[in-house]
């Protein structure tokens, strides 16, 4: 009796485990455009996420007017926009499933790079189970546990991609001083 | 279930695989069912980049489909190359990185970007470090390919991914990579079987593994913070010094001309 609820508890969390996705903050370089997809299995899950311009290659000025950043959900629609920034946040509900995508858009010609992190976050309903399980609330708590620990990760990944923005762009020019 | 409506007609040909990656995420067939996906453009070249620390285990999986020609299966080449950097040096102060673009004339102009590491070794003597530090994966002519390994030192590791030649010149190819670093790469699985645990056991196992990652991110970003708190100091108390000193250097200049013309004017009798 034990070990069949333990198995079942089992194929409850493995299943749970699969429907909260993640990605690791990765960096690419953009030049004028480059868009990453990533597919939301749920209509209703968050989608949160953090990206930082580290290279902004500017090292003695910044005249550079920022990256435009879109959301573009599978219908065509523009989701979220973001307009001219060096980095920011983002959280919004998916309003449906499928594949999204997430553009930056470089309006000079010097490649930059950005390190994002994209995060979809699914909180599993009743209508999950299969018909034969009966819902439980632990699971609920679980997931939102798992949650509130990924939107965690995901402000400490956002600090440390603006940290190595600020110690690209300020300790060249303050190595520079002192080397005089 | 409405398979027909997602953007563009995209992933009409790949929404079927991504379901069925979804469903047997736990067996081997092709697994980047939690994969971001980008496209490699038509001059062939598509690279993605993380800061490691040093001792993370990395893991990534990458596959590639042609979705303008269904019945093309396409192949590229992946290497995945270590660029290193001191993150944490006390001075701060001797070392650079210097980022150089080549361009040029293949199929179409293509541009590509190499780091340098340049080290100060005094003297006006610059020591320059080769671009492409350690090679821990290259495979060629794969439509799928995976990789593991554990960093020995902490850098940028790029994974750069081609085309081969044997393209039609103009096709997008889209490109799943699935890059996991540090907790998201342990194998729960191992461990449940191990250890003999699983349901809420290994569920809150799992929390507390990510919990310790949080820990761990927390001091390292209190470290970095102190080490810029020390260079932005040392700066500031620089910068007052020197300004002092050229302040007091025209002073005294100011002072020395207004002597000498007065003893001038003086010894000339014009005064």
């Amino acid at each position: 009796m034990e070990k069949r609820w333990g198995k079942k508890w089992a194929l409850i969390c493995l299943f749970l485990f699969n429907w909260a996705r993640n990605v690791s903050s990765l960096s690419v370089t953009v030049s004028d455009m480059e868009c990453v997809y990533e597919y939301v299995l749920y209509e209703g899950d968050t989608i949160s996420g953090n990206f930082v311009v580290v290279d902004h290659d500017i090292f003695w000025s910044s005249d550079h007017p920022g990256i435009d950043f879109t959301v573009t959900s599978p219908g065509g629609n523009t989701v979220h926009s973001l307009k001219g920034t060096s980095g920011d946040k983002f959280e919004f509900k998916a309003p449906r499933s499928g594949m999204y995508k997430f553009c930056f858009h470089n309006p000079y010609s010097t490649p930059e790079t950005i390190a994002f992190y994209i995060h979809v976050g699914h909180i599993p309903t009743d209508h999950d189970l299969a018909k034969d399980e009966h819902f439980n609330p632990i699971n609920v708590k679980i997931a939102e546990l798992r949650e509130a620990l990924e939107s965690v990760t995901a402000e400490q990944k956002y600090l440390k991609a603006r940290d190595t923005r600020h110690r690209h762009s300020k300790l060249l020019p303050f190595s520079a001083f002192a080397l005089s | 279930m409405n398979k027909g409506m997602v953007f563009g007609g995209r992933a009409a040909c790949f929404l079927p695989i991504i379901l069925v990656l979804c469903l047997t995420r736990n067996s081997n067939i092709l697994p980047v069912a939690e994969a971001i996906w980008l496209t490699i453009p038509s001059s062939g070249t598509k690279c993605v980049s993380e800061e490691i620390q040093s001792n993370v285990v990395v893991l990534g999986d990458y596959y590639v489909i042609d979705e303008n020609n269904p019945d093309h299966i396409p192949t590229i080449s992946a290497r995945v190359i270590l660029l290193p950097f001191q993150p944490n040096s006390p001075s701060g102060t001797r070392e650079w990185r210097v980022r150089v673009w080549r361009a040029s004339l293949g199929e179409g102009l293509g541009i590509t970007m190499f780091d340098y590491n340049v080290i100060y070794l005094g003297l006006a003597l610059l020591w320059v470090t080769s671009p492409f530090g350690n090679n821990l994966h290259h495979n060629e002519n794969a439509t799928h390919g995976q990789f593991a390994f554990t960093t020995s030192e902490s850098g940028n590791y790029l994974a750069c991914f081609w085309k081969d030649g044997s393209h039609q010149k103009d096709s997008e190819l889209t490109l799943g990579v699935d890059w996991k670093t540090g907790i998201a790469a342990k194998d729960w699985e191992s461990v449940a079987k191990k250890e003999k645990i699983e349901g809420v056991e290994l569920v809150l196992r799992r929390l507390q593994g990510i919990v310790e990652t949080i820990r761990g991110n927390l001091i390292y970003l209190r470290d970095r913070e102190a080490d810029m708190r020390e260079v932005s100091e040392a700066t500031n108390a620089r910068v007052a010094w020197f300004s002092i000193m050229s302040l007091g250097v025209c002073i005294a200049v100011s002072v020395l001309q207004i002597w000498y013309l007065k003893r001038y004017f003086v010894k000339k009798k014009l005064i």
